[in-house]
């Protein structure tokens, strides 16, 4: 009998680029709540709509004593009595860190899922870079690559992956400053409070995090039946059921149970939770995870659940 | 058997468990079905769920099947099937006969013989016949017919022998037993090989068997070594051989006495030869090594040959009168011996410099010859020591040298009467010019070397002319004069090179004649070691001490072997009682071997036999199928237990990572637990001290026991100190008076000797110390202070101080004297003097002679001789005139009442130390001109 999940080849990160600008084609453009991003002062491409450091002008305004010489605008301050400073409207971009979990059970894929989970996850940490990139945003990804602001930041990124792949479990965080943004992608199967435990740190620190948990069908609906031994593919455990088809009713409810209460655990933080099925489009999660960056939390389809 | 086929089953009834075989199947089904695999990553929550439950299921079929078949295998191995079962063909007419040879040809194929003789043993068991066996290597024959089991017993115990087949006494013992009713089959299982004038197949026939029944081994393969000899390239071996119809080659190979393999040659026997020839090519120091011979792949006592001691290198005890070995190698008489004689013998020196603690050390380790480099007088009680070990065969070989020359002529150790100093040979006021040697007489150990042409000899001692002189003379220079001369002291010899053993007296050291002279001189003595004590080594008997057994192996228990008896002229021959080994003890031993010198193998003369039937070891053998069965079972129980393993999942890479990390562990925690390094404690009670005097030079006086003597040699030497202080870069410390019976004196450059009638003699032991200490590079400075006093004693003109001077030194072995020469470096160490003065004036400072230099251009200002001279003396009273008080005014005047004399004395004293400490170094600084016009400067 062919098994039901196996474990597949790390995804080359150009096809996954590929995958990633075609989903990210379908999503507006990306204008990130600035809400948080009051005091950044790194040029971006979003008109904050109002006087600032930029490119493009915003008013004219009347001189007034102690201003430098040097920013009066003479063309306009000829054609009247008074002088006038240009002013320009302020432009500044926000940080992002995209991150993925790459760790061993990621490279999971089930007859019932469309792709391995962990392909679904740098397909969606692409699509996000590639939507925010577009939108001027700066994309980070910690332990991997700077963050940047330029518009090939998908490409750039899916390079940067490529030269040092992502490691297993949550990189050193040190380098996020405050008042970012936390894009994880995973199947975040440890126990909820081991999670919280590395994630609660990183709240506390006034990040703002947008957890994405990538499931396979198969480990959600529990397809198995007979005699059965599984292998847990990151620390190689076995364990054999004699007829797993008993145990899906337990394990389904113990399976929920612990997803439910990562997710009533990460919003108490004020983090956001995604779930995401691999059969189901990738687009949904990343419209979800864009409508939530974009500071519109109403009305985000789960994947389907929840 | 069954029908034409040639098989059998010994156990049939076993078969019957084949019925069983089904019920396997049927219980070996039950096993659980290996699992479906999955990759499952929720699994941690997945355990959360789980309850432990197996089901039982169905194992494949083909794994069935494999089992099955390993049930049959175990069932057909336990019936026992046999091929080829032997037949019975005993005569039932008598018992049956056995004569079994368990000679040393037999040993490779033992086993073999006692499996065709239990063979026929089992066909008289199944006869109901009784057994009569005989064994030819023993020495009591029992041929009484018993029990086959009675047999089978003493066919367990017998073995092979280290020795020829006897078959005289085993052939009457089964006369004997059989006389009255002949025996049906007699069985003969032979090694082939016939004793000299023996008719053993004439002898069988007439005990009046209905059946003889020869069996033998199968090709005849006997070979054996039956001598050596040394040859001038390698060592020539003899092999003999039992089979002689084709050509052979053997390796053989000889073995050093760890059992090394050093060696190899081999022998090429021609067609139809039984005696071959062959030669170990080996340089002559491998050679000595040799302890045994041995033909490559045949283990018997036949093909070792087993060599004592008289290839043995020699080991030679050195000694030496001099002091330099260690700073200058190339002045040291006992050097050229060394690089002369390493290749040949085993040369051990002492490790005292003290020659009556030397000497007894060197005779406990038995040397066949001991080498006295230019020793002129040895301590008393060592001359009846050296004069028994040479009674019991030891033997001495002297140089001559500067302290042989100045030797009283009664030495004892000496060949023949010397004169008295040496006599130089060429030099500005000689005619003679240096001598070249003569051809060696035909009686010397040397005939036969070539006349050396290129050695000349300037200097030597001289025999005093006897009429047997000539006689005793190894050789001679061109005119006559002997150079080397022996004398043969009941077992032992005493030779005398008169030149010295480094190349100032000759340039023979550095010649190649004398590595050959030295050589065969050693090669003369006796070897395996000289005892020092008790009567000669004149064994009548040796005892058994390594004996070979019969595989050619040398094993140390002798069981009942006999001690050998050695009869002068009679060459011990192998018997029961003296089986082939070495006799003797560790120390010196005698080698007896199997067969004797020429000995020749030759076949047992068949044709003399009557009717009989030969039958060969190796036929077509029964044999049996259960090993293989049992082995094809055994497989397929490895094969099972690897598939369960599989089936179970035991090689997944994770057990394999755990068991490799609790394998880590192990190890760590093994190397934790090794055990703490412990040095034992070594110090002892006095190093305190002299740790102290190491740190600074101390000047130091013998105590001689006398207040007002001592007391001034301590003042005298701190009034020296403080001067030296003063005036040179050399800062002493506080002056040491010494003990020389117990105090150690190699830590003091110099020691002061005030000597004094009225003192107690110093025991030989106390001398005996002051000789080592000169011998070991130190200097002792004798003040008689009777520069003046001698001129009022006795008529005889010596004073009881230059009496007493005279008793000590008469058992030192010092080197000839002089009086300071004026471009002596002592005049130039530091000031510049003429004279030594002390309390007294007048009288010389005698230190060693210089003869090296003599006749060289002497445009030098200072001479450099070697090394320090160990010994002065003076009577001038050094301490005298240094003697201060505390606050540094002088106690005693100077005679004459002269300040500059003591001045004059200090100097001396002062430069008496600088030559101590810095030896010729001055000499060489009279170069320093000349060294920096050549640099430009």
């Amino acid at each position: 009998m062919a098994s039901i999940g196996q474990t597949v080849a790390r995804t080359p990160s150009g096809e996954v680029l590929s995958r990633a600008q075609q989903r990210a084609m379908l999503v507006p453009d990306c204008l990130v709540e600035a809400r948080r991003i009051a005091n950044t002062v790194i040029a971006g491409w979003h008109g904050r709509r109002k006087r600032g450091i930029g490119e493009n002008f915003w008013q004219f305004r009347p001189y007034s004593q102690g201003e430098s010489l040097s920013r009066i605008d003479w063309r306009r301050s000829a054609r009247d009595d008074h002088t006038y400073v240009r002013d320009r409207e302020w432009e500044a971009a926000h940080t992002i860190w995209l991150w993925a979990d790459l760790s061993p059970s990621m490279m999971y894929k089930s007859t019932l899922g469309a792709v391995s989970k962990e392909s679904r996850a740098l397909v969606l940490m692409l699509a996000l870079a590639e939507i925010l990139a577009r939108s001027g945003e700066r994309i980070g990804c910690p332990g991997v690559m700077e963050p940047v602001s330029a518009r090939n930041a998908a490409e750039r990124l899916a390079t940067a992956i490529m030269l040092s792949p992502l490691g297993e479990g949550l990189p050193e965080t040190g380098m996020i400053r405050g008042a970012s943004d936390l894009v994880l992608i995973g199947d975040f199967l440890d126990p909820a409070n081991e999670v919280m435990g590395r994630l609660g740190p990183l709240a506390r620190r006034g990040l703002r995090g947008h957890v994405v948990e990538i499931a396979d069908p198969a480990e959600e609906v529990f397809p198995y039946a007979g005699r059965t031994e599984f292998t847990d593919p990151e620390s190689g455990e076995k364990l054999t059921a004699g007829r797993a088809e008993i145990l899906r009713e337990d394990y389904q409810r113990a399976y929920r149970a612990r997803r439910d209460s990562l997710g009533e655990s990460l919003r108490h933080v004020g983090w956001t939770f995604i779930p995401h099925r691999t059969d189901r489009p990738a687009s949904e999660a990343l419209v979800a995870v864009h409508m939530y960056l974009s500071g519109m939390p109403t009305r985000a389809t789960h994947g389907g659940q929840l | 058997m069954i029908g034409g086929l040639a098989f059998a089953f010994a156990n049939p009834a076993i078969l019957a468990a084949l019925v069983a075989v089904p019920v396997i199947w049927w219980l070996l089904r039950m096993m659980p079905p290996r699992p479906a695999a999955e990759v499952f990553p929720p699994l941690r929550i997945l355990a959360s769920v789980m309850k432990r439950e197996e089901t039982p299921s169905k194992s494949p079929w083909w794994l069935t099947l494999l089992r099955m078949l390993m049930a049959a295998a175990v069932i057909f191995a336990i019936a026992d099937p046999v091929f080829n079962p032997r037949s019975n063909t005993l005569a039932s007419s008598g018992p049956l006969a056995l004569m079994i040879d368990n000679s040393w040809a037999t040993a490779p194929d033992w086993e073999r013989r006692v499996e065709a003789t239990s063979a026929l043993i089992d066909d008289a068991e199944a006869k109901d016949l009784a057994v009569s066996i005989v064994f030819t290597g023993d020495r009591q024959h029992d041929a009484t017919p018993a029990s086959a089991a009675a047999a089978r017993t003493r066919l367990a115990a017998a073995a092979p022998e280290p020795l020829p087949a006897d078959r005289r006494s085993a052939l009457a013992a089964l006369k004997t037993a059989f006389d009255t009713s002949p025996p049906g089959t007699i069985a003969f299982v032979t090694d082939g090989i016939e004793p000299a004038d023996a008719k053993t197949m004439e002898a069988l026939d007439q005990i009046g068997a209905a059946e003889i029944r020869v069996i033998e081994a199968d090709g005849g393969q006997a070979v054996a070594l039956t001598g050596t000899s040394n040859e001038s390239i390698g060592m020539s071996v003899t092999a003999t051989r039992l089979k002689t119809d084709d050509r052979r080659s053997l390796s053989i190979v000889a073995y050093d006495s760890r059992g090394r393999a050093i060696a190899d040659g081999a022998i090429d026997f021609g067609l139809g030869a039984a005696v071959a020839k062959g030669t170990i090519e080996a340089p002559f120091e491998l050679r000595n090594d040799f302890a045994r011979i041995g033909i490559e792949g045949a283990a018997t006592a036949g093909a070792t040959h087993l060599l004592d001691d008289g290839f043995r290198r020699r080991r030679v005890a050195l000694l030496s009168g001099e002091a330099r070995d260690l700073s200058q190698p190339l002045l040291s008489p006992l050097y050229y011996i060394n690089r002369a004689l390493t290749p040949y013998a085993d040369l051990i020196e002492p490790r005292e410099t003290d020659l009556a603690v030397a000497i007894p050390e060197l005779l406990e380790q038995r040397p066949s010859v001991l080498i006295m480099a230019d020793i002129g007088r040895l301590p008393e009680e060592t001359y009846p020591l050296l004069a028994k070990w040479i009674e019991n065969g030891g033997m001495l070989i002297r140089f001559a040298g500067p302290r042989l020359a100045a030797a009283p002529a009664d030495d004892p150790l000496v060949p023949v009467t010397l004169r008295q100093g040496e006599r130089a040979l060429g030099g500005a006021l000689s005619w003679s010019e240096p001598q070249p040697l003569a051809d060696y007489p035909a009686n010397s150990p040397f005939a036969g070397m070539a006349k050396p042409s290129d050695i000349l000899v300037k200097r030597q001692v001289l025999a005093e002319p006897t009429a047997d002189l000539v006689e005793r003379t190894w050789a001679n220079l061109a005119d006559g004069t002997p150079l080397v001369t022996t004398s043969a002291r009941s077992n032992g010899r005493i030779v005398l090179f008169h030149v010295s053993a480094e190349a100032t007296w000759s340039n023979l050291p550095i010649s190649g004649h004398f590595v050959e002279m030295l050589r065969r001189s050693v090669q003369l003595s006796r070897s395996g070691g000289v005892a020092g004590e008790g009567k000669a080594v004149q064994a009548h008997t040796l005892a058994p001490f390594r004996l070979l057994n019969a595989d050619g192996v040398l094993v140390a228990e002798t069981g009942n072997a006999r001690p050998l008896e050695v009869q002068p002229g009679k060459t011990p021959v192998t018997t029961p009682d003296n089986p082939p080994g070495l006799y003797g003890s560790e120390d010196g031993f005698t080698a007896l071997n199997l067969l004797p010198r020429d000995a020749e193998l030759k076949p047992i003369d068949m044709t003399l036999a009557g009717p009989h039937i030969v039958e060969r070891l190796t036929r077509a053998e029964s044999w049996s199928l259960k090993p293989a069965l049992l082995t094809l079972a055994l497989l397929l129980l490895i094969a099972d237990a690897v598939i369960v393993l599989f089936m179970g999942g035991a090689f997944s890479r994770l057990r394999m990572a755990r068991a490799a990390s609790v394998l880590v562990l192990m190890v760590a925690a093994g190397a934790l637990f090794t055990p703490q390094q412990a040095s034992a404690d070594d110090t002892r009670p006095d190093d305190e001290r002299i740790l102290e005097r190491l740190d600074t030079t101390h000047l130091a006086y013998v105590v001689t026991g006398e207040d007002e003597v001592d007391r001034l040699s301590e003042s005298g030497l701190r009034g020296l100190t403080d001067f030296l202080t003063y005036r040179t870069t050399l800062e002493p410390g506080a002056p040491v008076g010494l003990d020389i019976m117990r105090d150690e004196l190699s830590l003091y450059p110099i020691i002061y000797w005030p000597v004094s009638a009225s003192a107690p003699m110093p025991s030989p032991q106390a001398v005996s110390r002051i000789d080592a200490y000169m011998r070991a590079g130190g200097t002792v400075l004798f003040d008689t202070r009777d520069q003046f006093s001698s001129l009022g004693a006795a008529s005889s003109g010596t004073s009881p101080n230059t009496e007493r001077l005279q008793a000590i030194l008469a058992n030192l072995d010092i080197p000839p004297l002089e009086p300071v020469p004026a471009d002596h470096v002592l005049t130039k160490a530091f000031y510049l003097l003429t004279n030594f003065p002390g309390r007294y004036t007048g009288s010389p400072l005698w230190i060693e002679a210089q003869f090296e230099n003599r006749d060289e251009p002497s445009n030098r200002p200072a001479r450099s001789g070697d090394g320090v001279t160990p010994i002065m003396i003076t009577g001038n009273d050094f301490a005298g005139a240094w003697a201060v008080d505390t606050n540094g005014v002088a106690l005693l005047p100077t005679i004459p009442p002269d300040e500059m004399q003591r001045e004059y004395a200090f100097r001396s004293g002062v430069n008496i130390m600088m030559y101590m400490l810095t030896g010729n170094y001055k000499a060489d600084q009279v170069h320093v001109p000349a060294l920096l016009e050549r640099l430009g400067q």
